[in-house]
């Protein structure tokens, strides 16, 4: 494996990633912006560079995942017990990890430098650049995302298993109040990722989820045709992805 | 004079701020929303004129973005320069020489931290001559209550962009009318549709920033 990882509990690793490891791409931001490739006005495009460049020192990156057991209990249709205990998943994300014999419970984040130096700058002189400098973060806190899955992916294919895509709660209908069950099997305070009462996290630049193991289960990609929000970063990912396929 | 105002409502259209500021790219050297308010108050024109001006700009690139055809920067240069209108007639405000249209409190509803868009909607509004009281994000129904009673006649919007968090929407809505059924309740968010809102007993729906003003000024809070 390429990255490296600790063993903190039983089955709970943080994996080490330094900024240098993701591939981030600055056209990503753009078209997440809404600008097709290379249309966006000069002025934005300087404050793309600006905020790009204030990521290598403001993110404080951390990932990490606990590997549990699943199985499905006959009589519910809309969820899966992981790790003892059931989530209330709906019918799109169970359906896509029902094959499940094990899930990966994860959390990545990017720490909250950017986002309290994006909150001044909306607050102050420079919205515009407060509003990019935190498309920057979100962009990057997938990107490490990203990486954290890839990783756990070639390390299930050593095992001889596969891997679904993410879920998240607050997406594909489930319940964002469900992070407070997700986070209730993580070590506590894992990768220094908080919940608030009312189930988000801290740092807001932070991603938790769901990824589905075992050696029947195939990756695919989000059904967001059976989803209501047309805005979601998912769909928005699908969308780049689609026109422009080298993202 | 028609000019200066005329051109204050360019400003706020194109974003341009004040003269030493570099956007538009095509604007560079011209003077901004600033340096124009101020001569115009000296020049006798009245604020009300110039805010009509400020909305009528803010309406343009409203429209300019809900076809598409610029982006939340794009609005967000535009709102910068219409509060640089609003420093130079804030002191009307304040003596009551003009009068805000009404107040309008606006929050993202609880278990959602998104708030470009609620941002966007209060500054335009704000814009658009209403007094905006924010409560920010992740507020709970009994914050929005607290609000209505303290802002007596206030127009109330909530925001939301996860799918899940649509439930705490509906259910600060039903909160505010049982306490206060008069109170009008707009809502807005990326999974919201005219039909959702109607099923949570809101008063109105809004695309945009602009479908804010447009219910607002369709005579909720006169």
């Amino acid at each position: 494996m390429r990255l490296r990882e600790t063993e903190i509990e039983k089955n709970s690793f943080e994996v080490s990633i330094g900024f240098e490891d993701l591939p981030f791409d600055t056209t990503e931001i753009e078209l997440t912006l809404g600008y097709s490739d290379g249309e966006i006005p000069v002025h934005f495009s300087g404050m793309i560079d600006e905020a790009a460049g204030q990521l290598p020192r403001r993110c404080d990156i951390r990932a990490g995942y606990r590997i549990l057991d699943v199985s499905r209990p006959e009589e519910r249709l809309d969820g899966l017990v992981v790790g003892g205990t059931f989530f209330r998943l709906d019918k799109i994300v169970t359906g896509q990890m029902k094959k499940s014999t094990q899930a990966a419970l994860f959390v990545a984040t990017i720490g909250p430098s950017m986002e309290e130096w994006s909150r001044q700058l909306l607050k102050g002189d420079e919205p515009a650049l407060g509003y990019i400098a935190d498309v920057a973060a979100s962009t990057a806190a997938e990107t490490v995302t990203n990486l954290l899955h890839d990783h756990i992916g070639e390390k299930m294919r050593s095992l001889g298993l596969n891997i679904t895509n993410r879920y998240s709660p607050g997406y594909c209908n489930w319940s964002v109040s469900e992070q407070h069950l997700l986070f209730s099997l993580l070590p506590e305070n894992f990768c220094g990722v908080t919940l608030s009462e009312s189930a988000l996290m801290h740092p807001i630049k932070s991603v938790s989820g769901i990824i589905g193991i075992g050696p029947d289960v195939k990756w695919k990609d989000y059904i967001c045709d059976r989803c209501g929000v047309k805005d979601c970063t998912y769909r928005a990912t699908r969308r780049r992805e689609s026109l422009n396929p080298k993202l | 004079m028609e000019n200066l105002v005329a051109r204050i409502g360019e400003c706020v259209e194109r974003g341009k701020v004040n003269k030493s500021s570099p956007y538009p790219r095509d604007m560079q050297g011209q003077e901004g929303t600033d340096e124009l308010t101020r001569r115009a108050l000296d020049a006798g024109v009245g604020p009300d004129e110039i805010l009509q001006a400020c909305s009528d700009g803010m309406k343009r690139i409203g429209d300019r973005f809900s076809r598409n055809e610029v982006f939340v920067p794009e609005l967000l240069m535009s709102a910068k320069a219409m509060n640089a209108v609003m420093a130079h007639l804030k002191p009307f405000f304040q003596t009551g020489s003009v009068k805000a249209k009404g107040k309008f409190v606006i929050g993202t509803v609880a278990g959602d931290l998104h708030d470009i868009g609620k941002n966007l909607v209060a500054m335009v509004v704000e814009g658009n001559g209403w007094e905006v009281i924010d409560l920010g994000v992740d507020a709970k129904p009994a914050k929005f209550i607290d609000a209505v009673k303290q802002n007596p006649g206030c127009t109330v919007g909530l925001s939301a962009l996860l799918t899940t968090t649509m439930v705490n929407m509906s259910r600060t809505i039903g909160e505010i009318k049982e306490q206060f059924p008069g109170t009008k309740v707009i809502v807005g968010g990326a999974p919201l549709t005219q039909k959702a809102a109607d099923q949570m007993g809101a008063d109105g729906y809004a695309p945009n920033p602009q479908g804010v003003v447009a219910f607002l000024n369709g005579g909720v809070q006169k």
